[in-house]
């Protein structure tokens, strides 16, 4: 077996592609390379490959035509913001390279489990959002719902509710990453929040959300209650922004 | 009385309609309008008893003049009475649905002055929701067995499912127990809507702009444990429902006492396993390729309480395995217990790169529980003494479950169907 080369790159998303594409190009069995984020130590070892973001967007383009469920799948375990995984993700690559879309029943293989079993998780808390986000009326007519995914998966989230309420002006805010989407009069922004005030919520809030408190508890067949799995369909780390779940 | 009240009355009289599903619909929002739909289905919480809430449930009125021993709403019932206006529901559905509380709504009755008026009623509010509102969310509709044809093709029109309740599972207990219902008033409309969705897609084939028709299929409901038909009577009814009337789903309701009656069995609790159980079955007939036939018979005709009626199913047919995992079609891989159509699905796609082994069953993420007693894999058994002897496989799995959790107390109503 031959010896396992070593690869470094500046840390950046950009960089990764970059390098990725670099290392599918010139090496001939990317399998036995390993890839790593460049550490500012006297011992670092391994060859730096530089960034070029046309070469990563290159090769994300090219990924979207060979395969689009997989580069689909890409782009979710982007939004787990992994760090560490990008052997894992070189190996993946390669392999969409050689084998196309079927690739993700390759699931003996480690690096597509570890891929595909992280974006996983990312494509299901992005449609468990899809429910769970709750929207409050403010002031000036405009909704504000507020968030704490463990996946960065505002964007997403957002290009969701352009089309689902499209007629309303709407705020989405992730409060542990401080960033914010903004749709409005037809324009969908995104940007970071330096300094979060709370607006003041409309006159007929409160009592909106009241009704919404008192229909779910009276859905609920109280001879079969089930906290075990009300907890396990809805883990208690979303109650925290649910309308539903206000003082428990 | 104000609409809070109302609602406390409404959505309490409606929480014991099974269905919830939000699935099987994909409607794009139109512009100025409000709402889509989501071929998946979303959830949007669960309550107190773990059950989806997807879509607003609720009654147009509980102010029902049937007298159906096993319903709250019945007439002699001393409950309080409500009735919700047109505008009210459209409001609700929509301030919920600005927020993200729902997918939709879910609409259903008691039975006001008669079939027709209460169908006219609960017509208008979807109408006004559509036309006026332009609103695109989910639509339930529950048919009022008994009113016109006319308002059962409108309903399908503007909403996304229908579903026209069965209640009981047979002729006799409907009579017993719900004595102003009749089986051809419920079976009549259930055909009109089959024949109207069949004819609304070969129409849409020819034309894209024909109106759709309940996009998202028929549904119906019944109680189990009220009236004593046993569980292959209810498979054979399902069965029939799935392949004559083109039914999307059955939904099972474990009976709850809700009043007292002389024609009612007395239970200590809800036969929640028994209902667990029949959707099991229910699986099987829908995504696994098994007959009512094969999962019971008049010998046997109710299913196994300790097990699962795929794993029952195997413990009577130790000639069917050991089943190869290398080379096993599809459908041979779906009747190994343990093995669902995800499962399938997978070890089908990971072997076509390499043969599967026992270390990457669990690699692809198959639960070994169950399976292991009944598989091979390149002509290596899991646990090779007990392949081909039932008796000890039964053991053998008896064992596992006393350390392992209890059986589910009770089914979980996913907001999409597979």
């Amino acid at each position: 077996m031959k010896a396992t080369k070593r690869y470094l790159y500046d840390g950046t998303a950009d960089g990764l592609f970059s390098a990725i594409s670099w290392i599918l190009e010139e090496e001939a069995d990317p399998e036995n390379v390993v890839l790593a984020e460049r550490e500012q130590t006297l011992f670092e070892d391994g060859l730096f490959i530089n960034t070029d973001s046309i070469q990563a967007e290159q090769l994300f383009s090219r990924l979207r035509n060979r395969a689009s469920d997989a580069a689909y799948t890409l782009y979710l375990f982007m939004l787990a913001e992994k760090e560490g995984m990008e052997s894992s993700l070189l190996h993946y690559i390669s392999l969409v390279y050689r084998y196309g879309d079927t690739v993700s029943g390759y699931l003996t293989h480690p690096a597509v489990r570890d891929i595909v079993s992280i974006a996983k998780k990312a494509g299901r808390e992005l449609h468990r959002m899809k429910g769970l986000l709750r929207f409050e009326k403010l002031q000036d007519g405009a909704y504000l719902a507020k968030m704490e995914p463990d996946h960065n998966i505002i964007q997403p989230l957002a290009s969701y509710f352009r089309t689902r309420l499209r007629a309303q002006h709407w705020f989405l805010y992730d409060v542990k990453r401080r960033t914010a989407a903004r749709w409005s009069n037809g324009v969908l922004q995104f940007g970071t929040i330096e300094q979060f005030i709370t607006p003041a919520l409309s006159e007929d809030e409160k009592k909106v959300q009241l009704l919404w408190q008192t229909f779910f508890k009276t859905i609920a067949i109280a001879d079969r209650k089930n906290p075990r799995l009300q907890k396990s369909n809805m883990p208690m780390k979303y109650w925290k922004y649910l309308t539903e779940k206000q003082g428990e | 009385m104000d609409t809070l009240a109302k609602l406390q009355i409404l959505s309490g009289a409606a929480r014991y309609d099974a269905s919830c599903a939000s699935s099987g619909s994909k409607r794009e929002a139109s512009v100025g309008g409000i709402g889509n739909t989501s071929q998946s289905g979303i959830c949007h919480s669960w309550s107190d008893d773990g059950r989806c809430i997807s879509l607003l449930k609720i009654l147009l009125s509980n102010d029902c003049r049937y007298d159906c021993a096993y319903c709250v709403n019945r007439s002699s019932n001393a409950v309080e009475r409500a009735s919700f206006t047109a505008r009210e529901v459209v409001d609700l559905t929509l301030e919920f649905y600005r927020r993200n509380y729902i997918e939709g709504l879910f609409l259903s009755s008691a039975v006001m002055q008669s079939p027709d008026v209460t169908m006219d009623r609960m017509v208008k509010v979807v109408e006004t929701l559509r036309q006026e509102e332009q609103f695109g969310g989910y639509i339930h509709l529950k048919i009022i067995p008994g009113c016109s044809s006319d308002l059962v093709r409108k309903a399908g029109l503007y909403a996304d499912r229908i579903s026209v309740n069965i209640e009981l599972p047979s002729q006799v207990s409907l009579q017993r127990l719900a004595p102003q219902k009749h089986k051809n008033a419920i079976l009549e409309p259930m055909a009109l809507i089959g024949r109207e969705i069949t004819s609304s897609l070969v129409e849409r084939k020819a034309d894209r702009r024909a109106p759709r028709f309940a996009p998202a299929g028929q549904s119906t409901q019944m109680i189990i444990g009220a009236s004593p038909e046993n569980d292959f009577q209810i498979l054979r009814l399902s069965q029939g429902l799935y392949k004559k009337m083109h039914l999307k789903r059955v939904y099972y309701s474990a009976y709850v006492p809700v009043c007292e009656d002389n024609r009612l069995p007395v239970l200590a609790s809800p036969p929640l396993l028994r209902e667990h159980r029949l959707y099991q079955a229910d699986w099987l007939l829908r995504f696994y390729g098994f007959s009512a036939e094969e999962i019971l018979s008049d010998d046997l005709p109710f299913l196994d309480e300790t097990f699962d009626p795929k794993t029952a199913w195997a413990l009577r047919h130790p000639e069917f395995f050991p089943v190869e995992i290398n080379r096993a079609d599809y459908a041979t891989l779906l009747r190994v217990p343990g093995i669902g159509v995800t499962s399938a699905k997978r070890i089908i796609a990971a072997r076509r790169f390499s043969a599967i082994t026992p270390e990457g069953m669990k690699r692809i993420g198959v639960v070994m529980k169950r399976a292991k007693y009944f598989i091979t894999s390149s002509g290596r058994t899991f646990e090779k003494s007990l392949v081909g002897t039932p008796a000890l496989v039964r053991q053998q799995l008896l064992l596992g479950d006393a350390t392992a959790t209890l059986p589910p107390r009770q089914l979980v109503f996913p907001g999409f169907s597979l």
